[in-house]
């Protein structure tokens, strides 16, 4: 120990005072000749040893204040050898990354989390580093700005921003903050630039720096700040809805997958299913040491829309021990079929094929096929989807039923054939059509002969040009759209040409660029337009193998049938678009926490599309975000069907370590050197013992008062 | 002094203090004046023959018996009273005045001795004045002065002298000093032993029994100095025994002890108190500090109302 100002030790001299004050106290004490001896002896007897107690209390507190009050004032300090590497004693230009991703709010040992440790040892490096030294702070986290974006010497300015940055729940992305420090650091004309690395040194967010990057950039030091204990987490790392038909028509399987990284296996992992909020079923799951599994709880659901969360059994990682997710009723499920060429031989109906396709094991379609006539006696509104195949031409009450099913949220299908009048088509049910229907047209190619075309059909015929998979229909096939290249179109309608609208997109075309399949939205709805017919008088389509997941893929799509993740969820720090309903004016998104935003959709935006939509980036925290819309009239309503989840990054839950030879630490011996010592100022510890020293005096001399009254 | 229900006592006639008390000359001047004090609070004249024993005065009327005239009263007043006795035989009394050391303690005012002293010859001027015999022993472990009683002229003188002259040391053993008196005591005889009783030997109950038991009447005067109820110092003190041969000794600050203290002081007074009144002797608690006319006064006045 080494003092500040050593000559005030000779204050200690005061810590013997209370003895002699003592000890004085009794020689002085006055000698007095009593009769009632055996009385004061009495009373001595019951008083003494409490008495005795308090008297050695007090002295060794009153001593122990006499000392630690001039010890104190002599400033005492101690210094002890640093943990940081050596090369922070050069002066240098730094910056800080500091890993503010989701697994860095794991707990550790007392609590405290990888995060706090690395602040900590940021903390350190800004008070440690040389007076000249200039310092910036970048965050590690996907997408976050920099508190600290370029160099300073303020050392406030940076110790400031380091108090007031937060762990996130976003994955981490070290390439893209390492290009950033590197970019801070090309300013400084310092010879030593140096980035500071502090991390939990998870592998995740790692992927993407390459040893070019390393090479050509400034020096690297890791800081490891995962406290050193191992890490094995459980996650559920995925969620979804299916179908359950075996629960009835709303019936609805809500599937989550459970993710075990350690190298035990896990048995009896509570795992919990929220509806809403509230608790509706409990299980338990076993999951293999470093393996997945999955848990399927059924349930029956009323209403459209709701909100599903899965717990599991709490680690030290509890951000990933649940995971939410938007699931509906199976109303999108029931699919109303209306037959235009009803036939007395069932295979050469026009729906024949659709509704086999639809019907098919495992889909849990409810089918339903009816004639035009009957259309209008259904109500629509309990259907997901409506196919017209090969419908003549719809009457004005069935275009208007139709109309207003799509723009409410409702699903279309249109197939044509020879039955269909186009311009009745165009006239009563333009308001749903993607295009205007255009003339008929026979294909002018011959069948290929392509090793998978085994045809029989010797007429002229088009195939498909090659697919796009980024439209949701299609992205469930093969990249080369096998199942359906090997398709010949004998026969399909042209479509008017319109002009480019963001609603609208062209699917599918056939080789000769003519449009296939086009896709538009109508309101809230959608509407899918196939220029060819569903059996097989204009196609082959029918027996061809994407003929099956075509037809069932545009009736979830059109349906919005429940898939939990995938059309529900967005990953924290994502956009969400969210479409206003037809009266919305505003939208209100209600985060997990509580909290709320307001959105307006833009004013000015220039596409009709961009008028009904607004954008919420604010995914900081996984879990459920309602959304209420609301009315010109002030009245705000509940949008379940809106309602979204914000998903954490499944590689943050992975706590894999980077590997060693991976770890982009090149400051090598510098950064091997002695360690640094630092001084440890002890004076605030003795400051806060005289503190309570004097209140330990102060309640004792209070308690020897009272006790004398009570005694 | 133990006063409950003496409402005349009550009326704080004329009492002086132990230490105005002390100022005056001698002793007999002493006990004058406190059996003044005393009547004077009864509205009774003492020379008009008010008494320890007999129960009361009468003036003569024809047809009394004249055997029954007090002749002694008649020499003092010159009146005829009619002595009305509880029994015709003549009372003799004991007045045993503890001297042992711890007797002598005062931090200020007078001595426990000296209060002794002082109602002790109140009493003995009192029955001289009625012409009872009253004797005297002063005592510590040891007798250190007897004077039987007796109703000669000069006898008071002398019992006077010897309270005054009495000292305090040895150490305090009144359990003897009753046994003894009892040998020598009549039946009906009063013993008035007075003792701070510290210290006092657990025989001391049974010798009152044994003498009480005799037919005696006996009273024990309880006398403390107002310390010894209540501890007064207030720093850190190096108390010491007094009597010969206690040599405990304690440095303790006494705020410390005070209401332990206390607690011990009213538990030995409690402990006489019953022990007397198992005993079937009178015990009267009385402090240094208080007007010794009215401790005599309220002792005479029970005992009239006990008589009735």
């Amino acid at each position: 120990m080494h003092f500040l100002a050593p000559m005030l030790l000779l204050g200690l001299i005061a810590a013997v005072l209370p003895w002699i004050i003592h000890r004085i106290g009794r020689r002085r004490a006055r000698p007095v000749r009593f009769a009632a001896m055996e009385l004061l002896m009495r009373a001595e007897r019951e008083v003494s040893a409490r008495r005795r107690l308090r008297d050695v209390a007090l002295l060794l507190a009153r001593t122990g204040l006499a000392a630690a009050l001039p010890l104190a004032f002599a400033r005492p300090f101690t210094e002890v050898r640093s943990d940081l590497p050596a090369v922070t004693t050069h002066s240098q230009s730094a910056v800080i990354v500091l890993d503010d991703s989701a697994s860095m709010r794991r707990r550790l040992h007392r609590d405290d989390t990888p995060f706090d440790v690395a602040r900590a040892r940021a903390r350190d490096i800004v008070e440690h580093l040389s007076p000249d030294s200039d310092i910036a702070l970048v965050l590690a986290s996907e997408g976050s700005a920099a508190p600290v974006a370029e160099l300073s010497g303020d050392r406030a300015r940076v110790s400031a921003a380091l108090a007031s940055v937060a762990v996130t729940a976003r994955r981490a992305d070290f390439a893209a903050a390492l290009r950033r420090a590197a970019q801070v650091l090309t300013g400084s004309t310092r010879g030593d630039r140096l980035i500071y690395v502090i991390s939990d040194l998870q592998a995740t967010g790692w992927e993407d720096v390459t040893p070019a990057m390393l090479s050509a950039g400034p020096e690297i030091v890791v800081l490891d700040a995962s406290g050193g204990a191992p890490w094995s987490n459980r996650a559920v790392v995925g969620l979804g809805a299916e179908p359950a038909p075996e629960e009835g028509a709303h019936g609805i399987a809500v599937v989550a997958e459970i993710a075990n990284y350690a190298a035990e296996p896990v048995h009896g992992l509570g795992i919990t299913l929220r509806l809403d909020g509230n608790e509706v079923a409990r299980g338990f799951v076993d999951v293999p040491a470093g393996g997945r599994a999955r848990k399927r709880f059924v349930h029956t659901l009323s209403g459209a829309a709701h909100q599903a969360e899965v717990v599991i059994d709490h680690d030290d990682f509890a951000l990933d021990d649940r995971r939410a997710c938007r699931v509906e009723a199976s109303r999108g499920l029931r699919v109303l079929l209306v037959d235009g060429d009803p036939r007395t031989v069932r295979t050469e109906d026009e729906v024949f094929f659709l509704e086999a396709a639809l019907r098919a094991g495992g889909s849990n379609f409810s089918v339903t096929s009816v004639l035009p006539d009957d259309l209008a006696n259904r109500d629509l509104a309990s259907y997901g989807a409506v196919f017209l195949a090969n419908v003549a031409r719809p009457n004005a009450a069935i275009a208007e039923a139709l109309t207003r099913y799509v723009e409410k949220g409702g699903g279309l299908f249109i197939s044509v054939g020879d039955r269909v009048d186009a311009d009745a088509w165009n006239q009563t049910m333009k308001a749903v059509l993607p295009q205007p229907l255009g003339l008929k047209r026979s294909a002018s190619a011959l069948p290929g002969t392509r090793p998978e075309g085994e045809t029989v059909d010797t007429r002229p015929a088009e195939r498909l040009a090659p697919i796009d998979r980024r439209h949701p229909v299609m992205a469930a096939f093969p990249a080369r759209g096998e199942g359906l290249a090997s398709a010949r179109f004998f026969q399909f309608l042209l479509l008017a040409p319109v002009p480019e609208a963001a609603t609208r997109r062209i699917v599918l075309r056939y080789e000769n660029g003519a449009p296939a399949l086009v896709d538009a939205e109508v309101g809230r709805g959608r509407v899918l337009l196939l220029t060819t017919s569903v059996d097989r008088e204009w196609t082959d389509l029918p027996i061809r193998p994407g003929f099956l997941p075509l037809m069932q893929e545009a009736a979830r799509y059109l349906a919005a049938a429940p898939t939990g993740d995938a059309t529900a969820s967005v990953s924290v720090g994502g956009k969400r678009e969210i479409a206003l309903g037809t009266e919305d004016k505003r939208i209100e998104i209600v985060k997990p926490n509580g909290e709320s935003r307001w959105l307006s959709p833009a004013a000015h935006a220039g596409e009709q599309r961009a008028r009904h939509v607004v954008v919420f980036d604010e995914t900081d925290e996984p879990g459920l975000y309602r959304v209420r819309g609301a009315r010109a009239d002030g009245t705000v309503d509940e949008r379940p069907d809106a309602a979204f989840a914000v998903t954490l990054d499944g590689g943050e839950s992975d706590p894999a370590r980077l590997a060693d030879d991976k770890r982009p630490d090149r400051a090598g011996a510098r950064a091997a050197g002695p360690a640094p010592r630092r001084r440890l100022e002890l004076w605030h510890t003795l400051g806060a013992v005289v503190i309570a020293l004097v209140l330990a005096e102060s309640l004792l001399t209070l308690r020897f008062r009272r006790g004398r009254t009570k005694t | 002094m133990d006063a409950k229900g003496d409402t005349r006592a009550a009326t704080k006639p004329l009492a002086l203090d132990p230490t105005d008390i002390a100022r005056l000359g001698s002793m007999s001047v002493r006990a004058r004046v406190i059996v003044e004090g005393a009547f004077a609070g009864l509205h009774q004249n003492p020379h008009a023959g008010s008494s320890i024993e007999f129960s009361e005065h009468k003036e003569y009327a024809p047809g009394d018996d004249i055997r029954r005239i007090d002749w002694k009263a008649v020499g003092r007043v010159d009146r005829y009273y009619i002595k009305r006795f509880e029994d015709e035989t003549e009372m003799r009394t004991f007045l045993l005045v503890d001297s042992s050391a711890s007797m002598g303690y005062a931090r200020k005012g007078v001595t426990k001795l000296q209060y002794a002293s002082y109602l002790a010859a109140a009493l003995a001027y009192l029955l001289a004045q009625q012409g009872d015999p009253a004797g005297l022993m002063l005592f510590d472990e040891k007798t250190r002065q007897f004077l039987p009683p007796r109703t000669r002229g000069g006898h008071i003188r002398d019992l006077l002298v010897a309270l005054e002259a009495a000292y305090p040391a040895g150490r305090t053993e009144p359990g003897r000093a009753v046994a003894e008196v009892g040998e020598i005591a009549d039946r009906r005889s009063l013993i008035v032993l007075f003792s701070d009783l510290l210290d006092a030997p657990v025989d001391l109950a049974d010798r009152l029994r044994q003498v009480r038991s005799r037919g005696n009447d006996v009273v024990l005067f309880h006398v403390l100095d107002p310390d010894e109820v209540e501890l007064p110092y207030d720093e850190v003190t190096d108390f010491e025994g007094m009597e010969p041969e206690d040599a405990r000794r304690l440095l303790v600050d006494p705020r410390d002890l005070a209401a332990s203290f206390a607690r011990e002081s009213a538990a030995l007074r409690e402990r006489w108190r019953q022990t007397c009144l198992e005993a079937r002797v009178e015990y009267r608690f009385a402090t240094t500090s208080e007007p010794p006319a009215e401790v005599l006064r309220a002792f005479l006045f029970a005992r009239q109302r006990a008589r009735r």
